[in-house]
């Protein structure tokens, strides 16, 4: 549907992206992942034919859409602050697209209403000014100004970074509906990787330009193709030398002394996992507890780490710091590099 | 939204409007645009405040000519009919000075043409030696005083005493406007008896400290305070004027004035009339010059507006306080080629070097 | 940073037939003209000469003036800074009581200028003023003559000089999102702190662009310092002025206006420079309206109070003065003995009296609406263009567009009279020289920098994203612009016009030599009525005027600000946002 190849893009001396080849299936919610400043938006405004590349070509649907003009690629856009037009109100943005193709006035009305009921708008909301519309609801004004069009490809930039914590999460989940029900390639462009994680089909990790693993989220999660991914996607342990030797000497023999060690944080038990008799124990000293409700995170001094350790809540008494506790520890979900 | 289509609505009324309101009035005028060698005479003047303007297009009517009246400045109006040299938009000009017209004619923006009354005047007062301008009022350049405030007895007997004795000191007005045409004259007036080849711009070192002192010792004029409204406030005591003025200030502030004569006598000038080059309306533009020029229109002229006509013939229709006023001032010796080859010069240094 | 390219710049046809119509536009009517009357002054036969500048440097009296205009603009550039930014917070900014009618006061100065103004405080506190005469009476040994030199020329100059900050500072603080008030408040930051840390940045393009507006408004300054200057405090546009009137001397004129518009151009590079170095607009999705700031000290609170109301009384007294003078005898105002008697309709009997006293008006009307909007309707594309397209073209087309800034409007006016008054095949042919067109153009000439400075800064403040989102969604650069961004910057294009409208309406520099016969506008018409040697009412004729112009333009800045302005809108949106709550 959608590919990127050997796609070079700079501003004048400073090379942006300096060479990305990615493909997007047909119907996918494809996320870019990454930090701020990683090239994530510069490679979506490139799709968008904001940017024109240096090198390299884009296709979509198989055809060269390099140098074709943004209004001819049937990509709708949903931008970071929604850019939703001040000087008009609700229904004048969504039919704002028709309007540039000269729909008629009837079709136009009947357009804007359908997809008006589909991002859930009131007749009343469509005649308001948008700035007198909440945050979630100018946000579905931007999505139904984007996809009145019924464009092939939908582009969201960080449509929920400015949104509350709970309306975000609602959103999250409308949002992958909205996607699924219309079957519409999606490419969305985030910096939190929870967000990520739920809604796509498959991620991009993108570091300083470059794409440092493309996989779906449990690929991305359990399986980090490098340092970078590991590090930056979800919560991690990073692991001494004196622990990964202490590893080997009690059956680890497959880590790697001299690597880099990562382990995840709900890989790491307090008490002996039921039937997985590859966990080795690790003692140590609890040296703190931060209580989330549902579970609580322990930190445990040990060999000269502080491991961290995700327990779900409800099973037995508290530990208290300062007491001993025992690490279980499986070496095959150590992640090295 | 709406309120702001409301304004862009009523901007939009008030604009067509008005447009439509200036096409009407366009094609009233419309046989008047220059080129054509038929319509309406363009008469530029400085010389038609006070009434005047209304009452020369008002008799020129009566006379079966249409003519409208474009008034500038002086100085203004010269620079404008210079600029307009290859392409006039005005027919014939009068009411600038002598030094004004000589510009005009050196920068060949009049022609030449001797009218019927070429007879009745004093040649001299014009330009005898083209007949590229011809006279027809005359003004002195006087200081004047309030005998009401100043005994004539105190009063100096000679202009220059006003920056050469320390009692006058900062009591005399100057004016420092030196683009309008009256400072220019006074000027001319400074600097003629010291007209030395050698000297810087033609005068002698003398004359120029003559400048010097007139300027360092007088009070400058203020803008937009009448130099009458000042001598009546005891700001100043001295200050210079053309002589038509006197009249109506008197009347104004209840001055009674005096007017200082020297022996050399004051510096006089004479507002001309001349066609403008390259005009398609030749033949209106002298017809007008013999009709305006001619002893009964500046006969009326003189008696309403108290102005002082060199046609002879005219002058018996003047007011006897301006015949008298002018003919106890002696004419000042200036002369009038050198001050217009060099006045804009003079005015530089002046400027540049010695206004206050 | 995005589109820089030429080739960007070459793909749209609306954009390359708006830099032709420009390109045409300066070398036709800027470039061409100008450098044809400069190369005639300073190269007078063949080769340059250096006798202006020997001249000049030679001259004490033009070295004072000089210093004396450069001097001024500096010190404008910080106190009109520092009375403009006040009145803007008191009028929209804190909570002062009345703060309408403090408004009203200060925007005074919209609706008269020039002479009349300078004239208007010499009333009141000049030598002959009733303020010292009222002090006068009191403490005679008060110097009668205190307001006059630097001082008296400063003093007057900021107050008149404030009327860009009404306008452009006030809708930019309206636009300033309040949640990042609150947020400072939050963090503990005083009154003084947010204002001084989170408003004022804030406002900093627009406070750059009113500065530059300002200095120049300094270095041209003419009537202040002739009325209120005396001996010592002279400024150079008298000289300037008298200069080009002369064909002698008009090197040294020239030459003059290019200094002082060169520093203007170095003060423009560097403002540029700043601006460029940061991000102004709000970031925020939800901008939440400004409200108003209670200043919680008790005692700064009454100072600002009354601060705000003594300006206020400073600001309103002369134009209460002027109106009240065009009902006096002018010998009663100037020789300061006024009474009941003195009182008379005359004045305004005079002007009504002249032969079609409605013509002028109604020609000057027509000239200043069309010039206005002709120049603000062409400056919205080409300060579109300028922003868009970076590049060596656009760079210098901006550059010489200011050229205006630079020549006094004078020597603009003469130079389209000697170019024009043959046929030139620049615009098909024609003679424009002594046709009713040349004076709309060189009207709408003089006023593109100023309109060009703030539709810029105006087009700034929109954020890009906003153009991307209408391009993807299939708009053209031109529907683009008109359905989008124009809206956004029509306040501001809506007071930019209606301010070049009030300014063009009673002009006479470009007018005296380029009015056809025929089409009289009201400022000849106004010199005409005043200039005469036995009208001696002139002063009062000239309030008679101002008051009429001061209605027309009132009315103007009613169409603009009563109705849709920036400040009454507010407050109803805001009243009605509360009201829904």
């Amino acid at each position: 549907m959608i590919r990127f190849e050997n796609v070079e893009v700079s501003f004048g001396e400073k090379i942006a992206i300096p060479d990305l080849t990615l493909e997007i299936e047909q119907g996918e919610f494809f996320t870019l992942l990454g930090p701020s400043g990683c090239g994530k938006t510069t490679a979506l405004r490139t799709l968008a034919g904001f940017i024109e590349p240096s090198q390299g070509e884009i296709y979509i649907d198989g055809k060269v859409a390099t140098r074709l003009p943004s209004e001819k690629r049937s990509v709708g856009m949903v931008f970071q602050n929604y850019a939703l037009f001040p000087s008009m109100s609700v229904w004048e943005n969504i039919a704002f697209g028709l309007r540039v193709r000269k729909t008629r006035r009837a079709e136009t009305a009947l357009l804007v209403d359908e997809i008006a009921a589909q991002v859930e708008l009131t007749e009343e909301q469509l005649a308001k000014n948008v700035s007198e519309l909440s945050g979630g609801q100018q946000q579905r004004v931007a999505i139904a100004r984007a996809l009145v069009l019924k464009p092939r490809i939908l582009l969201l930039d960080e449509p929920l970074s400015n949104l509350d914590a709970k309306l975000r999460v609602q959103l999250r989940e409308q949002l992958k509906n909205l996607q699924r029900e219309l079957g519409i390639t999606t490419v969305y462009v985030t910096h939190d990787q929870e967000e990520a994680l739920t809604m796509s089909d498959r991620i991009a990790v993108f570091n300083h330009g470059v794409v440092e693993q493309v996989g779906t989220p449990e690929e991305i999660y359990n399986r980090s193709g490098t340092e970078f991914v590991c590090t930056f996607v979800g919560a991690m342990n990073k692991l001494s030398g004196d622990v990964v030797h202490q590893l080997r000497q009690r059956g680890g023999t497959g880590l790697a002394p001299a690597k880099t060690s990562y382990l995840r944080l709900e890989k790491v038990s307090l008490q002996a996992p039921p039937g997985n008799t590859d966990a080795i124990r690790l003692d140590g000293v609890v040296a703190g507890r931060s209580y989330h409700g549902s579970h609580s995170t322990y930190t445990i001094d040990s060999h000269g780490s502080s491991i961290r350790a995700l327990v779900p809540e409800g099973g037995g008494s508290a530990l208290e710091p300062g007491s001993a506790a025992q690490l279980y520890i499986d070496p095959s979900s150590i992640l090295q590099y | 939204m709406h309120k702001r289509t409301l304004t862009a609505a009523t901007l939009a009324t008030v604009l067509l409007s008005t447009v439509a309101l200036t096409s009407c009035s366009s094609t009233a005028g419309e046989a008047s645009s220059s080129g054509e060698s038929s319509g309406t005479l363009i008469v530029y003047t400085n010389s038609n405040s006070d009434g005047r303007g209304e009452w020369v297009t008002a008799k020129a009517a009566e006379a079966g000519m249409k003519i409208e009246i474009v008034g500038l400045g002086g100085a203004d109006l010269a620079n404008r009919i210079v600029a307009e040299k290859n392409n006039p938009v005005g027919d014939v000009v009068f009411g600038l000075n002598n030094m004004f017209f000589e510009t005009l004619k050196a920068e060949d923006a009049v022609a030449a043409y001797t009218p019927e009354w070429s007879g009745d005047v004093d040649k001299k007062a014009g330009d005898a030696k083209d007949g590229a301008f011809w006279p027809l009022v005359e003004q002195a350049i006087v200081t004047v005083y309030d005998t009401n405030t100043v005994k004539s007895a105190d009063a100096p007997k000679q202009v220059s005493d006003l920056w050469d004795d320390a009692e006058y000191d900062g009591r005399y007005e100057v004016n420092t406007s030196l683009g309008q045409a009256t400072p220019q004259l006074v000027l001319a007036g400074l600097l003629a008896p010291y007209a030395d080849e050698e000297g810087d711009l033609g005068i002698s070192d003398a004359g120029w400290k003559q400048v010097q002192d007139y300027y360092e010792h007088g009070s400058p004029a203020v803008e937009g305070t009448d130099l009458y409204a000042r001598l009546t406030r005891d700001e100043v005591d001295y200050g210079v004027l053309p002589s038509s003025g006197i009249t109506s200030r008197d009347a104004e502030y209840a001055t009674k004035t005096g007017v200082i004569s020297p022996e050399d006598g004051v510096p006089y000038v004479t507002e001309q009339i001349a066609v403008i080059n390259g005009t398609p309306r030749q033949e209106q533009a002298e017809k007008f010059i013999d009709w305006f020029g001619g002893a009964e229109v500046q006969g009326e002229f003189a008696a309403e507006f108290a102005s002082y006509p060199v046609n002879e013939k005219a002058r018996a229709e003047a007011l006897p306080e301006v015949v008298e006023l002018i003919e106890s001032l002696p004419k000042q010796d200036i002369d009038w080629s050198l001050t217009r080859e060099r006045i804009s010069e003079w005015v530089e240094k002046t400027e540049l070097e010695y206004l206050p | 940073m995005r589109t820089s390219s030429w080739a960007s710049m070459f793909r749209s046809p609306f954009v390359v037939i708006i830099t032709l119509v420009t390109l045409w536009f300066v070398a036709t009517f800027l470039v061409f003209p100008n450098a044809n009357l400069l190369i005639r002054t300073f190269f007078p036969e063949g080769q340059f000469s250096f006798r202006a500048v020997e001249k000049l440097v030679s001259s004490e009296r033009a070295m004072n003036s000089l210093w004396h205009s450069f001097a001024l603009a500096a010190t404008l550039a910080v106190t009109v800074n520092v009375v403009g930014i006040f009145i803007v917070l008191v009028t929209d900014y804190f909570k002062i009581r009345g703060a309408r009618m403090l408004w009203l006061g200060y925007a005074t100065t919209l609706i008269y200028g020039g002479i009349v103004l300078a004239a208007g405080y010499n009333f009141i506190y000049g030598r002959y003023g009733f303020v010292t005469n009222a002090v006068r009476n009191w403490f005679p040994e008060i110097d009668p003559n205190w307001f006059s030199g630097y001082f008296a020329v400063v003093v007057v100059m900021t107050l008149a000089t404030t009327t860009n900050h009404m306008l452009f500072l006030g809708s930019s603080l309206a636009k300033i999102d309040y949640q990042t008030i609150e947020a400072a408040r939050n963090m503990g930051a005083s009154t003084m702190g947010i204002l001084w840390r989170i408003v004022l940045p804030a406002l900093r393009p627009m406070i750059f662009a009113v500065t530059v507006l300002t200095f120049l408004t300094g270095l041209g300054a003419l009537t202040a310092p002739l009325v209120l200057g005396g001996t010592d405090f002279q400024t150079i546009a008298p000289m300037i002025l008298t200069f080009s009137k002369s064909t002698g001397s008009r090197d040294l004129a020239a030459l003059l206006a290019v200094i002082l518009g060169l520093a203007t151009i170095v003060l423009l590079a560097m403002m540029n420079r700043v601006e460029k170095s940061g991000v102004y607009f709000s970031v925020a999705k939800v901008a939440t309206p400004l409200q108003k700031q209670r200043i919680p000290n008790p005692v700064a609170n009454a100072a600002v109070h009354v601060a705000a109301y003594a300006l206020f009384v400073v600001y309103a007294t002369p134009v209460l003065l002027i109106v009240l003078f065009s009902f006096v005898h002018s010998s009663a105002i100037v020789t300061g003995s006024i009474s009941w008697d003195s009182f008379t309709l005359d004045n305004y009997a005079t002007v009504f009296g002249t032969p079609a006293v409605l013509r002028p008006f109604v020609v000057s009307v027509v000239y200043s609406a069309l010039a206005s909007v002709i120049v603000v309707g062409g400056m919205l594309f080409v300060s579109r263009l300028l922003q868009k397209h970076r590049n060596p073209l656009t760079a210098t087309l901006e550059y010489l567009l200011h050229i205006p800034w630079i020549l006094p409007t004078i020597l603009i006016a003469l130079a389209l009279v000697m170019t024009f008054d043959r046929p030139n095949p620049m615009v098909g042919g024609q003679v424009l020289t002594g046709t009713t067109s040349l004076l709309l153009i060189a009207y709408v000439i003089v006023k593109i920098p100023f309109t060009l400075r703030l539709l810029k800064a105006a087009f700034a403040s929109v954020p890009e994203s906003l153009e991307d989102a209408a391009r993807i969604l299939g708009a053209g650069s031109m529907f683009t612009l008109r359905t989008v961004l124009v809206p956004l910057v029509l306040p501001t294009a809506a007071a930019i016009t209606a301010l070049n409208f009030n300014s063009l309406l009673d002009d006479y520099d470009a007018a005296v030599f380029l009015y056809h016969p025929l089409y009289q506008p009201l400022g000849v018409a106004i010199k005409a009525s005043t200039e005469g040697e036995n009208n001696l009412d002139s002063m009062s004729i000239t309030f008679v005027y101002t008051v009429l112009l001061m209605v027309i333009m009132g009315f103007t800045m009613y169409l603009v600000y009563g109705r849709g302005g920036s400040s009454t809108k507010r407050h109803t949106r805001r009243a009605r946002t509360v009201a829904a709550k």
